[in-house]
């Protein structure tokens, strides 16, 4: 019996040491970047400065402008950039950028630099300077070391027609003394990281012009019908609920998709339709929404898939959640409580951030793609 | 007279407590008959204790059949293997193979069922539907998120249709007799379910 501490304890340190040796190897040398489909351009080796990491030149050949011209000025370490019709001008050590010389520079917090006799730009640069330089938008996921440039044609909210506001409901699960929902380790409730995502989301979207509505915004209980009945009445065009998930094995984690199917992975005992006289009665339900919630639920993928590190998963079940709600409607589990990264992640407020972006985002990616699909000429 | 009216006095008097003691040995013996006959009825209660060696009360053979628990490293709903004495009747043997699901747990695997929870009556109704009455700890006690509830939802299912493939289509799960339109607020159970 006494044996027994050893016999677990020392695999376990073994694999614990496995895992951050290979984990280092793997993560702290390389970004990937990827492009708006979340398909993989490059894998570029970094190097770290003052806690900053920074990139060869030539990484803006491969990710963003294979036409561009670099040319560099050893003495006077001066770099010279041609991309798209632009000229920019940077000198190592100073956080200035010239672009299209006159007008105002850009400064960074970090300056570009010479490291090993290269000039070599911070992660900043492309966050800031790209965008400025062509139509797309750069994201940077700090904990998997990705880089995502998105053509922001893709998704850009087109205010083509005024009238017709979108309305989108978030619904921050459980709430109230009784229902935290579920519970990690160090005590973070599925409750309060629900409500944080959606008055997150809830900020984002309105400074991006979305009408957003929360079936919740403080830490009190509310039923399933009251929950669908604010969303009903608010006849908002998409309905988002957010929870936190939990397994019985703790090894269970990432985000997952959820969407109401009483005809999905299980199914429920088909309930005769009623009927009057002659007339069957055309009952509006969710399953009148399912493809247009596929059609969100893949979007939403697309787009968190930038914060997972692995493909999120879709899946169709009798969800109660989203019962009687008329209007496409989507579970968002953000993250197992019971796996102690996914905890430690859902703390963490810039992670809230993040998520709350990427949804705003993907709501925008949707209602654009309904708009022209209502409207495919763009008038 | 007097003497004469005295011994009708007592003689009344003495009719009247006769009367009286018949009446409540009549009522002791009542009372005492009434629960007499409530102790037999209690010792008679479960039928299937054998207590004399008739062929027909003889323990069943054991049998093996499979109860679906978690695999913490797969993540899968697997089968695991267990031997039982299995009573031919439908309704006793799902009872005495869901009340196996419920509470045991090999080393190795993970129990989806909430700790506590009992199994208060099963039921098979003429459309092949299956309802298992579990008690409030299965909800209660549970740890919630989708996941953990489309775990214990898998495992009473797939052990259910594994042990019955023709004999039950659907399972209604019901908590303390009633339906409950779900575990831990995502998974609809308010109606039978399959796969
Ligand atoms: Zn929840």
């Amino acid at each position: 019996m006494w044996l027994r501490p050893f016999e677990t304890i020392l695999p376990l340190l073994f694999i614990v040491i496995l895992v951050f040796t290979t984990h280092g190897i793997a993560q702290a040398s390389t970004v990937r970047f990827v492009d708006g489909e979340s398909k993989t351009l490059t894998d570029v080796e970094f190097t770290l400065h003052q806690g900053i990491i920074y990139f060869p030149v030539e990484t803006l050949k491969i990710v963003f402008d294979p036409e561009m011209t670099h040319p560099y000025h050893h003495p006077k370490k001066q770099l010279t950039l041609k991309t798209k019709g632009k000229e920019l001008r940077l000198q190592m050590g100073e956080t200035a950028v010239n672009i299209d010389s006159g007008k105002e520079p850009l400064i960074l917090n970090s300056p570009p630099r010479v490291i090993q006799g290269q000039p070599m730009l911070p992660i900043e640069f492309f966050q800031k300077v790209l965008p400025r330089l062509d139509d797309v938008e750069v994201l940077y996921n700090r904990t998997l070391q990705r880089v995502r440039i998105i053509p922001k044609t893709v998704w850009a909210p087109e205010t083509t027609d005024d009238t017709h506001e979108w309305v989108i409901i978030i619904d921050p699960g459980h709430g109230g003394e009784d229902d935290f929902g579920c519970k990690s380790q160090n005590g973070v409730t599925e409750k309060d990281v629900v409500l944080a995502v959606g008055k997150e989301i809830q900020r984002l979207g309105n400074q991006q012009g979305l009408s957003i509505r929360l079936t919740r915004d403080q830490d009190v209980k509310k039923s399933r019908i009251q929950r669908v009945q604010t969303t009903n009445r608010n006849q908002g065009q998409l309905f988002l609920s957010l929870h936190c998930n939990a397994s019985f094995s703790p090894n269970h984690k990432g985000m997952r998709l959820y969407i109401n199917n009483p005809n999905g992975q299980l199914r429920v005992k088909a309930t005769p339709i009623p009927v009057f006289g002659k007339k069957r009665l055309n009952i509006l339900t969710q399953a009148n929404f399912l493809k247009q919630s596929q059609n969100f639920a893949s979007v939403l993928q697309k787009e968190l898939n930038f914060l997972a590190e692995d493909p999120i998963v879709i899946s169709e079940f009798p969800i109660i959640t989203l019962a009687d709600v008329y209007m496409p409607a989507i579970l968002l589990e953000l993250g197992y409580l019971s796996n102690v990264d996914d905890a430690t992640r859902l703390s963490n407020p810039d992670h809230i951030v993040q998520v709350a972006e990427t949804i705003v985002r993907a709501i925008q990616i949707y209602s654009v793609s309904v708009n022209q699909s209502a409207n495919p000429n763009g008038l | 007279m007097q003497y004469f009216r005295k011994i009708v006095h007592s003689r009344l008097f003495v009719i009247w407590g006769i009367t009286l003691v018949a009446l409540i040995i009549c009522l002791a013996v009542t009372l005492v008959l009434i629960s007499h006959s409530k102790r037999i009825r209690i010792v008679d209660a479960p039928p299937k204790l054998p207590d004399a060696p008739n062929p027909t009360d003889v323990l069943p053979a054991p049998e093996q059949i499979n109860i679906f628990l978690l695999n913490p490293t797969s993540l899968e709903i697997t089968p695991v293997k267990t031997e039982l004495r299995l009573y031919p009747e439908p309704t006793e043997r799902l009872r005495q193979i869901v009340s196996v699901l419920v509470q045991e747990t090999p080393p190795d695997y993970r129990n989806p069922i909430p700790r506590g929870t009992l199994l208060n009556e099963v039921y098979i109704d003429s459309q092949k539907t299956a309802y298992l009455d579990f008690s409030h700890h299965l909800a209660d006690g549970h740890i919630g998120g989708t996941t953990a509830e489309l775990l214990t939802v898998t495992a009473i299912l797939k052990t259910v249709f594994d042990a019955f493939p023709n004999d039950i289509k659907h399972v209604q799960i019901l908590i303390d007799g009633r339906e409950r339109e779900t575990l831990a607020g995502h998974l609809n159970l308010s109606q039978p379910l399959r796969f």
